[in-house]
């Protein structure tokens, strides 16, 4: 099949609803949004705790969270495949090769993004905001939801971005997902899949799928942004 | 009567460099302080140590004769800072903060935040966001957000500075009156016409010690 074909037939799968390539879709959306979901909380938390509290090996945890950031997502894939293989010390909880897995894989690949985003959001704004709060009476839980709030579009571009990578992953969710059709195939080991086969045409309509969201998630970050720039 | 805040003895240090060493002061309820003193002399960091945004060694401090720890927040003791801080929101919720922070339900506050807005004059402003407000509108707000809570004693850092013609002069009549209803007022200026009231009580930090 020439390119040009399986650009055709990929058009074909994407506006006819192909059952299975939508399917794909789906799971890729599922894993993503609900290891995000997983992330999120104990992300922000620990990205606010780090701004705002000096104790010591604070220093290492941030450079730590930093070198996260940048973590192949295959090795990532890697360690979790040991902990849950058989052999592992987890390997009793029978998540390998599970949607759980990959969900738990991508929590673990958003959590230190939603770190770092957070940290900067709230080392970057103004420290009258959380001061204002106490003084006003705000506990410490009240206040730093307030600060959380007076930085809010920076902490959910760090949600966003957070998306972004579990969504666009490979690696990890390769390792731990087996890339079961119908269970853990999603967009990303679908397309490596595939064109490993020379099977293109699903290769390129999830790829068109995935770069519609990447687009997406961007605009949605712009926007977030300039909405933040208005304050 | 018991003066509403006590201290034996203030110092506070940046480094080697000694910035307050104050024997001990007293404020009294019902009257307005102007401390006063030069760029760099300490009035802002006096004024943040009392109302317990920042540390010091303290000794000595009590608010209405109950001991109070350095550091520690008191609920009748509100900072406005120079340049007050608006919640990125309306002007009236961020009237009805410190009320909700204090676990007030939204209809027992709305007549004290109704109160508070006409107090301070900003009733056109009650929907603006922060950022469409003047200085001297945003330092009226934050004046009315924390006389809501009807604390016994307001910390104002420089509450007329940058600020000309009438919203200074709006301002001056704002904090005059807080006094005037009872409460202490602390405020660290350098405008002559805040510190030249009649019935301000004047401090003035010098090389790190209150004079006057």
């Amino acid at each position: 099949m020439s390119l040009l074909d399986a650009t055709g037939e990929a058009f074909r799968l994407l506006f006819g609803g192909d059952p299975e390539l939508w399917g794909i879709v789906f799971i890729s959306l599922k894993v993503a949004l609900l290891g995000l979901a997983i992330a999120t909380l104990p992300g922000v938390l620990a990205g606010y705790l780090l701004a705002m509290h000096r104790f010591p090996g604070r220093r290492a945890l941030v450079v730590l969270t930093q070198s996260l950031l940048a973590f192949p997502t295959v090795v990532v894939g890697l360690v979790l495949y040991m902990l849950l293989s058989r052999q592992g010390p987890f390997g009793s909880l029978a998540l390998l090769f599970t949607q759980n897995a990959m969900i738990l894989g991508q929590a673990i690949l958003a959590f230190p993004i939603l770190v770092a985003y957070t940290l900067s959001a709230v080392q970057g704004a103004d420290p009258r905001a959380h001061e204002t709060a106490v003084s006003l009476g705000a506990g410490p839980l009240r206040a730093a939801l307030t600060t959380l709030n007076e930085t809010r579009f920076a902490v959910l571009a760090g949600v966003i971005n957070g998306f972004g990578r579990a969504i666009s992953e490979v690696g990890c969710a390769l390792m731990i997902g087996g890339n079961i059709a119908g269970l853990t195939r999603n967009i990303t080991t679908a397309i490596a899949l595939e064109t490993s086969k020379g099977e293109f045409a699903q290769g390129i309509a999830l790829g068109a799928v995935l770069v519609v969201l990447a687009l997406g998630t961007n605009v949605v970050m712009a926007i977030l942004q300039g909405e933040g720039g208005m304050k | 009567m018991s003066p509403l805040l006590r201290l034996a003895r203030l110092r506070k240090s940046f480094g080697e460099r000694r910035l307050l060493d104050l024997d001990g002061f007293e404020i009294e309820a019902g009257h307005a302080y102007a401390v006063t003193g030069g760029n760099g002399s300490g009035k802002t960091t006096l004024l943040r140590i009392l109302a317990g945004l920042e540390s010091g060694e303290v000794e000595g401090l009590q608010f209405e004769g109950v001991p109070l720890a350095c550091g520690e927040t008191h609920r009748e003791i509100v900072y406005v800072h120079q340049h007050p801080y608006l919640f990125h929101t309306s002007v009236a919720r961020n009237i009805a903060y410190g009320l909700k922070a204090r676990g007030l339900r939204a209809a027992a506050s709305r007549r004290l935040v109704e109160d508070a807005i006409a107090w301070a004059g900003v009733d056109a402003l009650r929907q603006l966001p922060p950022h469409k407000l003047s200085g001297g509108e945003k330092q009226r707000v934050a004046l009315a957000r924390a006389k809501v809570l009807r604390p016994r004693l307001y910390l104002l850092d420089e509450p007329t500075a940058n600020l000309d013609g009438e919203g200074r002069r709006q301002t001056i009549e704002l904090v005059q009156a807080l006094a005037r209803e009872g409460a202490g007022v602390v405020i660290a200026c350098h405008d002559r016409e805040l510190i030249e009231l009649p019935d301000m009580r004047r401090f003035h930090l010098e090389g790190g010690k209150l004079v006057g």
